[in-house]
């Protein structure tokens, strides 16, 4: 099995410990890694401000270079269910089948669902909240809806819990959107800084040393926010809890 | 460059206990529709059933509606045809006037909201009187509608008081318990029912195969307008109708439960027919609903039972509240609604949307309020209301993200900006992340580098 | 404007047209109908209250309502009633009544919804009485919506039914639940066996 890596923009830029720590779990897997270093960005930040066009050209070339491996694994919800969800339509008009959509995944559902992971060495004593992303949830399916009628499940809580030590928390109102949005953020900034402050006050409020979620960008958002109130909380994406403790 | 929604959100946003309230009010109505869709053990099959006996319908309207409308006249019932608004009101107009009305009764209709019926009416000499209690509040304070099935949310009940002692409802000075101001709006009100020449409705759901016209209310206001005045009006978008009595229980079991968390209203009551001695109109509206019928991407907004589930649960209207939009419907189905009938008019509340989806998973009828949303976003470039700030910003991502080279050269770079003090970075105008937050430190190195580190080794 | 253009209009701009779905669902069933029917109705704010077909129905219903003075109600087995909707000359005549009796023909476990179809010229009686009681047979209960409406009719004089489900209400201001907005503000369900 090969995987191709994809590191989403802003982890790159402001968050690298969380594509270090993915890279780390998928190597003690004994899985081989690869990580073709001219990727950029999946497109999402202007397709959700109203420019899925200019996303086009980015599947394309997401599509073609990751077409030799058999996943493409990245530390992010949001970017896993735009290549899985969006791309596709996006690369319609191409003359072959792409099928590079449909092997995207983010490494929560990855190490859940394709490697079924059922132990991680390494402890991670401490309390966390879990930030149950909106694309993690309603698009990847990562946890249940808290709006729907099924049978209650969270793929980070099963991933989380193999780690000694831990204790988890969820906030009250466990999926409710944090407000980052993308260019909400931008366009809306009233309701999107009062929405994660909301958000960050229900975190804060379960006791957690940390906030780990699946989407840095939600992370980003709450942490900006964070630091503004001077606030002690911090932030960690999912990823290095799992890799905690290995080398 | 910033969109009405998100100037007037900031407005709101000011008094943040007000905004605390309002989310938690709605957020509590979100709870309690969880409870019901708990208690429910086919309610993902309820939804998927409404949904496609909608899509069914609306794809067979003009059948329908002839089935209906036979069925009707079959019984005495007078329908009526408007294109549009201005028809719509002059028709209710021209049915008052022929009977000499002057005082007339309704029950809450978005739809006559939609025509601005009441003022038409209203500047014509009739006296038009609200009888649902929300409704009649706002009326009496000349005050817009906040949400659509709980208009008057945002009213306390020290400003309902005091407006029913300036009107002579209420009798008792500085009485501001809802209960006793309720039972004067029940004294009120029930002179005015007792006077009233005609009585207005709006319809839930119009059976086509009976002819039923179905109205769902809990004050039991629609069944005094339509049981003491010899004259029932009903107005209606054609859109309304479910096929059968099957269809009907799926929906009947769906609307409340997704409005309120209620099993049921408490009164479901079926017109099919006039009462004794008295005469029935119903007047049904296009208004451009089949022009949305070819919209490919939208028309499923046509399913809508204006439950209002999908502003219950949208962060966004809980926060910025109904006072925030443009269109007289906020929340998710207002911002599809606004752009379907107005795309120029009302593109400022595309901008009221992070995306999350969670109306999609609540609405009762599957129609994707959220993802309408989204696709409704991917237009406004060619309707020519897109933020040219948010063009610039993507252009500038399409260079960056299209350049490998110059992208991973920025990236070298971007940590310099790590050195600008936060205060400096505060500018609403020129930084919009910088209001609440502080700006994200650029790592050193970035995942490229210490990539390209790595297999140096 | 013409029905004909809207109609015409309407099949030109279908683009897809989908088939009407299979609609087989069963629905919330209970063990005991008559126990979630009561529960549900006592949950909306409703009363229920058993008898037998043989019970002096005007006494039990004098005794649910002691201070009642008005009682109204078109019902052959009712003889308590000063008001007859079927003989008033008009609907406001009902106005001030205290009490007002009528038959229920389905009632639903599900909601505590009542099936009552118009068999009286003025269904004001439903609306305006400051209380209403529903005679209903133990029989007719049913489980939900679905049996309901598989069930209803109307009387082909009147055309018109209701389900009614406890008394009027509303929470319109500060979403302070209050019973009695313009209806009945209590109702009693007589449940016969």
């Amino acid at each position: 099995m090969k995987i191709g890596l994809f590191i989403p923009c802003y982890v790159d830029a402001v968050y690298p410990e969380a594509g270090i720590a993915t890279y780390k779990l998928l190597k003690h897997l004994g899985l081989e890694v690869e990580y073709p270093e001219r990727q950029t960005c999946c497109g999402q930040p202007m397709a959700n401000a109203g420019f899925e066009d200019m996303a086009t050209p980015l599947a394309r070339k997401f599509n073609d270079l990751f077409s030799p491996y058999d996943y493409v694994v990245m530390p992010s919800a949001s970017c896993a269910a735009f290549v899985r969800n969006f791309h596709p339509r996006l690369l319609k008009g191409e003359d072959h089948v792409c099928t590079v959509p449909e092997r995207a995944m983010d490494i929560v559902e990855f190490l859940h669902d394709v490697i079924k992971v059922k132990s991680l060495p390494g402890d991670f004593p401490h309390i966390v909240s879990v930030h149950n992303s909106c694309h993690g949830v309603r698009e990847i399916g990562l946890s249940a809806p808290s709006e729907r009628h099924l049978p209650p499940y969270n793929k980070i809580i099963d991933l989380l819990q193999l780690k000694q030590g831990i204790t988890i928390r969820q906030p009250e109102r466990p999926d409710e959107c944090c407000g980052f949005g993308g260019m909400f953020a931008v366009e809306e900034p009233d309701v999107s800084v009062r929405m994660g402050e909301d958000k960050l006050e229900r975190h804060i409020a379960t006791g957690a040393e940390y906030i780990t979620g699946a989407d840095s960008s939600c992370l980003m958002h709450m942490q900006g926010i964070s630091k503004r109130q001077q606030q002690p909380i911090k932030f960690i994406h999912v990823a290095q809890i799992l890799a905690a403790g290995i080398d | 460059m910033s969109t009405i929604h998100s100037q007037r959100a900031h407005e709101v946003l000011q008094d943040k206990e007000k905004v605390s309230r309002h989310d938690q009010t709605f957020w509590s109505v979100r709870e309690k529709r969880d409870a019901m869709a708990s208690a429910v053990p086919e309610w993902e099959q309820l939804r998927d059933l409404a949904s496609a006996i909608k899509r069914h319908t609306i794809t067979h309207l003009a059948d329908y509606l002839e089935q209906f409308t036979q069925q009707l006249e079959s019984r005495g019932v007078i329908v009526h045809w408007a294109n549009d608004a201005q028809e719509l009101n002059e028709m209710v107009y021209g049915i008052l006037e022929t009977h000499k009305v002057t005082k007339m009764v309704k029950s809450k209709s978005m739809l006559t909201e939609e025509c601005h019926l009441n003022e038409y009416l209203i500047a014509r000499g009739i006296d038009v009187v609200e009888t649902d209690l929300g409704e009649r509040i706002l009326q009496l304070m000349h005050s817009a509608p906040a949400h659509i099935v709980m208009p008057a949310i945002h009213i306390t009940r020290e400003q309902v008081g005091q407006l029913f002692e300036e009107k002579d409802i209420s009798k008792e000075q500085g009485n501001y318990d809802p209960t006793y101001l309720t039972q004067c709006a029940r004294q009120s009100l029930r002179h005015e029912f007792m006077e009233a020449g005609a009585g207005l409705t709006g319809c839930n759901f119009g059976v086509a195969k009976t002819g039923d016209v179905v109205v769902c209310t809990n004050e039991g206001n629609a069944d005094m307008s339509t049981s003491v005045p010899k004259l029932h009006i009903v107005t209606m978008g054609i859109e309304k109708l479910v096929p059968d009595y099957k269809s009907l229980a799926v929906f009947q079991r769906l609307l409340c439960r997704s409005a309120t968390g209620q099993p049921t209203t408490t009164y479901t009551s079926h017109f099919r027919q006039a009462r004794p001695g008295a005469e029935m109109h119903v007047v049904l509206l296009d208004n451009d609903r089949s022009e949305m019928m070819a919209n490919t991407q939208h028309w499923e907004t046509l399913k809508c039972i204006r439950c209002g589930a999908c502003m219950n649960t949208c962060p966004v209207y809980r926060r910025s509240t109904g006072a925030s939009y443009t269109y007289f419907i906020p929340g998710p189905i207002g911002v599809d609604l606004g752009m379907l009938h107005d795309p120029k008019r009302y593109s400022d509340n595309v901008s009221a949307c992070s995306l999350c989806m969670s109306c999609d998973e609540v609405c009762p009828v599957e129609l994707k309020p959220g993802s309408q949303i989204y696709d409704w976003r991917q237009s406004l470039e060619s309707i020519g209301s897109a933020d040219p700030m948010k063009k610039v910003m993507s252009q500038g991502m399409r260079f960056l993200f299209n350049n490998p080279s110059v992208y991973t050269s920025v990236l070298r770079f971007a940590p310099l900006a790590n050195i600008v003090p936060d205060a400096m970075t505060r500018s609403r105008k020129l930084n919009a992340w910088s209001v609440g937050h502080t700006m994200p430190q650029f790592a050193k190195p970035s995942f490229h580098q210490w990539w390209k580190k790595q297999n140096k080794k | 404007m013409k029905k004909e253009d809207l109609l015409q209009k309407l099949r030109q701009n279908t683009k897809e047209q989908y088939d009407m779905p299979d609609i087989n669902i069963q629905g919330l069933t209970y063990p005991d109908l008559f126990v979630q029917f009561r529960e549900m109705t006592e949950t909306v704010g409703g009363k229920v209250v058993s008898a037998r077909k043989t019970d002096d129905i005007n006494q039990l219903v004098r005794n649910l309502y002691p201070e009642a003075k008005t009682f109204a109600s078109s019902l052959p087995y009712i003889n308590i009633a000063q008001k007859n909707p079927d003989t008033v000359t008009d609907a406001t005549d009902l106005n001030g009544t205290d009490v007002g009796i009528v038959e229920g023909k389905v009632g639903v476990a599900e909601n505590g919804c009542i099936w009552i179809p118009q068999t009286m010229k003025e269904k004001a009686v439903c609306f305006i009485s400051e209380y209403l009681v529903i005679i209903i047979d133990r029989q007719n209960l049913v489980n939900n919506m679905h049996e309901a409406y598989a069930r209803i009719d109307m009387d082909e004089q009147y055309n018109f039914g209701t389900f009614i489900s406890g008394p009027s209400k509303t929470a319109d201001i500060e979403q302070a639940l209050v019973m009695g907005a313009q209806a009945a503000r209590g109702v009693t369900v007589i449940v016969l066996e």
